[in-house]
Parts: C-alpha cells; sequence; structure tokens
C-alpha cells in the first residue's frame, strides 16, 4: 500500500510517499526556519504564505524522488491537527484537491500519532509500548497497547517542554529555536546551580513554568547582582532538572503497565542530553528513538501513521475534512 | 465544429464563497453563499457536488479562473491552493483575476464601480472600476485605505458593491484576467507584508 502524505501544522512544508508503513520512498521537506529566525519564533501568517508558496514545488519533488505514478498511490494521509489553524488549513485543501483530482481516498492524521509512529521506521512497534511525547508543543505519556490505541497517562499542566527550552534560551540570548541551542551548551557545563523541585508528586503529570520562572529570575538576579553568569552551566542544571523528571516518570509508567518497549517522540527526542540520560536509565526495556532526520516535523511519519490508522479503522475521511487547531488523539 | 471551454471558477477572498462550473457562458453548477469562516469544510465538498452532478472530472476543465484577493484572510489561500493543486495535478491552464473585480463584475450600472473588501480597522481593499461595452475596466489602481475617505474622495457617481455573484461574460470581456506561466508562483496578492514584517522594518 503506497501513501501520500502531506504535513503543514507549523512551519515545515513537507510531502512524503511511503510503501506499506515502513518504506520511506520520499521525505521533502522544505523548512521555514530560517525565515522565522528574525521573528524569534513562528509567525503564523508568515508561515501559511510560506506554505502556500511552496505546496506543489515539494509535491513534484516527493512525487519524483520516489518515481512514481500518480497512479500507483492507494492513500492520501495529511495532518489535520493540532497545529497552526491558518498552516494546516493550506496542506488539509491541497491533500483534498490532490486526492479528489486522483480520485484516491484521505485521511486527517493527527500530528503527535505521526512523531510517535517516526519510531516505526527505526523499528517495529512493540506492545504494550511506553511513549514520551515532548516537543514545543506537547509532553505527555502515552500507554499504546496496540497499534494506533493511545491512552493519555499524563500531560504538562502548563508549558510543553519545548517551550520551556526556547523561553530559557530567550532569556539568556541565545536565539532561536533555543531547544538545540541549550542542548548543546549543556554538554559542556556542569549542574552546578539549584534547580526547583518540578516532580509534582506521584503522578504522570508535568509541570515547566516554574522552572522556567526560576531561571529567569536566577539569570536577572545574577546580572543586577553583577555576578557571573556561566551559561553552560545554567543550560546544563535546567537540562539536568527537566531530562530527570521526564525520565523518572517515564520509568515508573513503565513498570506500572509492564511495557515491552520504551519509545519518545516529536522534536525533543532530538536532544542528546535527554537521549543520554535514557539510555543510561532505561535499560529494562526495548528503547527505540526516532532518526534525528524524523524527530522535527516531516510528512513520512504522517504517512507512518496514516497506514495504520487506516489498518485499524478501514475508514476515510471525505471531502469535509477539516484542520483543527486543538484535537484529540482517537 | 469548435471544441466547447470547461471553465472552473473560484472565488473565496471574502466571507462569500463562490464556485461555478461553466461549459462556455453556460453555467453546469455553481454555488454562491456567505459562510462562516468555513469555506474549509465547504469549498472541496461543493466542487465534488458540482462535478459529480456532470459526471465530470478535474481532468476534463480547460480552465481555472481564480480570484487572488486582495487579502489576508485565511479563507483566500484555501480557493488559491485548491486551484493552485488543480492546475498542477492536471496542467490546467489557470488564469488569476483580483477578487475586487470579480464582485465588480456582478454590477451592470453605468457609474463607477467602487468594489469593496473588508480589510478590519476601518480600512477596506479598494478597486474602482467601470462597464464599457460588454467589459469591465480598472478605473483605479487598487489600494488598501479607509473607504469613507475614499469615496468622499470622488466627485463622479459612484456605487459601492461588496458583494455579489460574479458575471462570467463581462470578466471574459475584460482585461482583467492573467494567465499563471508557472504554476508553483500562483500565490494570493496580499496588498500588504504582515504585522510582524512591517513591526520589523
Amino acid at each position: 500500500m503506497i501513501v501520500l502524505s502531506v504535513e503543514s501544522s507549523c512551519d515545515e512544508t513537507s510531502v512524503s510517499i511511503v510503501r506499506d508503513g515502513k518504506e520511506v520512498l520520499s521525505n521533502i521537506v522544505l523548512s521555514q526556519i530560517d525565515i522565522h529566525k528574525a521573528y524569534g519564533g513562528v509567525v503564523p501568517e508568515i508561515a501559511s504564505r510560506e506554505h502556500i508558496k511552496g505546496i506543489t514545488m515539494v509535491f513534484e519533488e516527493a512525487l519524483k524522488e520516489a518515481n512514481i505514478d500518480k497512479t500507483n498511490i492507494d492513500l492520501v494521509a495529511v495532518t489535520n491537527g493540532p497545529g497552526l489553524i491558518g498552516s494546516l488549513l493550506v496542506g488539509v485543501n491541497a491533500a483534498k484537491a490532490f486526492a479528489f483530482s486522483n480520485d484516491i481516498e484521505i485521511i486527517g492524521v493527527h500530528h503527535i500519532a505521526g512523531h510517535i509512529y517516526a519510531n516505526q521506521i527505526t523499528a517495529e512497534l512493540e506492545f504494550p509500548l511506553i511513549c514520551l511525547v515532548v516537543s514545543g508543543g506537547h509532553t505527555e505519556l502515552i500507554l499504546m497497547k496496540e497499534h494506533y490505541d493511545f491512552q493519555k497517562l499524563g500531560e504538562t499542566m502548563d508549558d510543553a517542554v519545548g517551550e520551556a527550552y526556547d523561553k530559557v534560551a530567550r532569556t539568556v540570548g541565545l536565539g532561536y529555536p533555543g531547544g538545540p541551542i541549550v542542548d548543546k551548551l549543556a554538554q559542556k557545563g556542569k549542574p552546578s546551580y539549584k534547580m526547583p523541585n518540578i516532580s509534582l508528586g506521584n503522578n504522570y503529570n508535568f509541570s515547566f513554568s516554574g522552572i522556567k520562572s526560576h531561571v529567569i529570575n536566577l539569570v536577572h538576579n545574577t546580572k543586577q547582582r553583577n555576578e557571573e553568569l556561566v551559561i553552560e552551566d545554567l543550560c546544563a542544571s535546567f537540562q539536568e532538572t527537566v531530562s530527570e523528571v521526564l525520565v523518572t516518570k517515564s520509568l515508573k509508567a513503565i513498570k506500572e503497565y509492564n511495557a515491552k518497549m520504551f519509545i519518545i517522540a516529536g522534536g525533543v527526542a532530538a536532544n542528546k542530553g535527554l537521549r543520554k540520560k535514557i539510555n543510561k536509565r532505561i535499560t529494562m526495556v526495548k528503547v527505540v528513538v526516532p532518526e534525528f532526520r524524523y524527530c522535527t516535523d516531516n510528512a513520512a511519519m504522517i504517512g507512518i501513521a496514516g497506514y495504520y490508522q487506516y489498518l485499524r479503522n478501514s475508514s476515510t475521511d471525505d471531502m469535509s475534512l477539516n484542520g483543527l487547531s486543538r484535537m484529540k488523539m482517537k | 465544429m469548435k471544441k466547447s471551454l470547461k471553465r472552473l471558477l473560484i472565488d473565496s477572498a471574502t466571507k462569500y464563497l463562490y464556485i461555478a462550473l461553466y461549459e462556455d457562458l453556460e453555467c453546469l453548477g455553481k454555488y454562491y453563499q456567505s459562510g462562516n469562516n468555513d469555506h474549509s469544510t465547504k469549498l472541496m465538498v461543493e466542487i465534488e457536488r458540482i462535478f459529480k452532478l456532470n459526471n465530470m472530472k478535474i481532468a476534463d476543465l480547460d480552465e481555472i479562473i481564480i480570484g487572488i484577493g486582495p487579502g489576508s484572510y485565511t479563507g483566500l489561500r484555501i480557493g488559491v491552493v485548491v486551484a493552485k493543486m488543480f492546475g498542477w495535478n492536471n496542467d490546467i491552464t489557470v488564469k488569476t483575476i483580483s477578487s475586487l473585480a470579480m464582485i465588480a463584475s456582478s454590477y451592470s450600472g453605468e457609474e463607477l464601480i467602487v468594489s469593496e473588501i473588508d480589510a478590519r480597522r476601518g480600512n477596506s481593499f479598494i478597486g474602482v472600476f467601470k462597464n464599457k461595452g460588454k467589459g469591465l475596466f480598472l478605473a483605479e489602481e487598487e489600494l488598501l485605505t479607509n473607504l469613507e475617505d475614499y469615496t468622499n474622495s470622488l466627485e463622479n457617481p459612484y456605487k459601492i458593491v461588496s458583494n455579489g455573484e460574479p458575471n462570467l461574460e463581462r470578466i471574459l470581456n475584460s482585461n482583467l484576467l492573467t494567465e499563471v506561466k508557472d504554476i508553483h508562483s500562483l500565490n494570493p496578492n496580499y496588498l500588504r507584508i504582515t504585522e510582524a514584517e512591517r513591526n520589523l522594518k
């Protein structure tokens, strides 16, 4: 089964062609990151304009690279939420127009299901599994008992972990996107700054606004006292505390639900500090992390998720399929 | 015998969504209704309905005429991306036209036609047109300004037109259509840069 997939929920325009939910025949990603850098974050209206500018070109490249004729495509899968609504609508309507023109069925896919299924490229998923979703918009622990069955165990009560990273980076003046820069500097520092306890007790929920405010205050006070701020150490301290809580709660879920596998998903899955801690601490089950290039937004992951969604539900959407800024995972 | 020309017209620049399928000047099916931020759920549904009704496929089209704004209403992009995809996928000729001209074509009077699209914050996208013979002509370059201020400055009789079903014959007899040479370059006409870009300057 050949799936053509489309992803445009934030600032990457991407089209991919995947065979049988595993073999990525092409995965074209047109990133807008350099455009949004000047604004210190993604500007929704600019993102929407860039998506429509590049969309057909990305379709063309994806088909060319996969060397596939449109008539061989069995299904169109498109991210229809959650995300920036103006961005989503470009991808959703392009996908619908493509599906209709070529008489192919279409399904809408949840963006986070896509991030989870990026792991399927690396290894066959084994159930039950625990998935830690960490990105700029999400921080969740999910239990999967079988394919395309998602049970949310806990989530962030305030900021997503990637958001906290970006805000810390901005406070210290490290630029955008801040996550990778903080991660890089943290490798060179020691976790010498005292950070607040962010464990939130014996459950699966997270909170990152407290530690974010703590870092902002710390930077402010250090400057006022004219003391030197060791940015590497600050990044290391922040990263150590954040990754510790993520790994501790993941471990608790793995034990409670007798998981056979642990996977991570989302942009922060690329974080080296987090990966190191996971490899060191989570040793009793098979650990799968997505390849770096499939951690950030891409359409291949949507094509894989779409394939499994179709296998499980064997239902498709119609031409009224809409983009949704907020959307529950089913 | 001359082959007939099948055309699809789309304009989604305002809260009114316009879709029409024509064979020469005969309308085979259409949709023209005011919506509530729902162009995304309506546009492809109505296109599917109209094409099925006529037992036609997108590949049967000879030409697409797409209203490209001005504007920055999210709905505008929905029409443009669908036209862009049809044009690219099926290698169909796409012609762009100002949505202000599309709106103006609904009016048959002799006065100056002040075609207007709400641009929020007291401003409007304005295009001034005039009917001449069977066609429509642009009398003033399109601009973004306050509608009342603008009309106060007009000396000749005028008619403000903010909506109305486009008239294909008048559009075809005008010189306001532009053929898209490279389909990848088809974009809405935003007429102004984003607020973020303005603030950055």
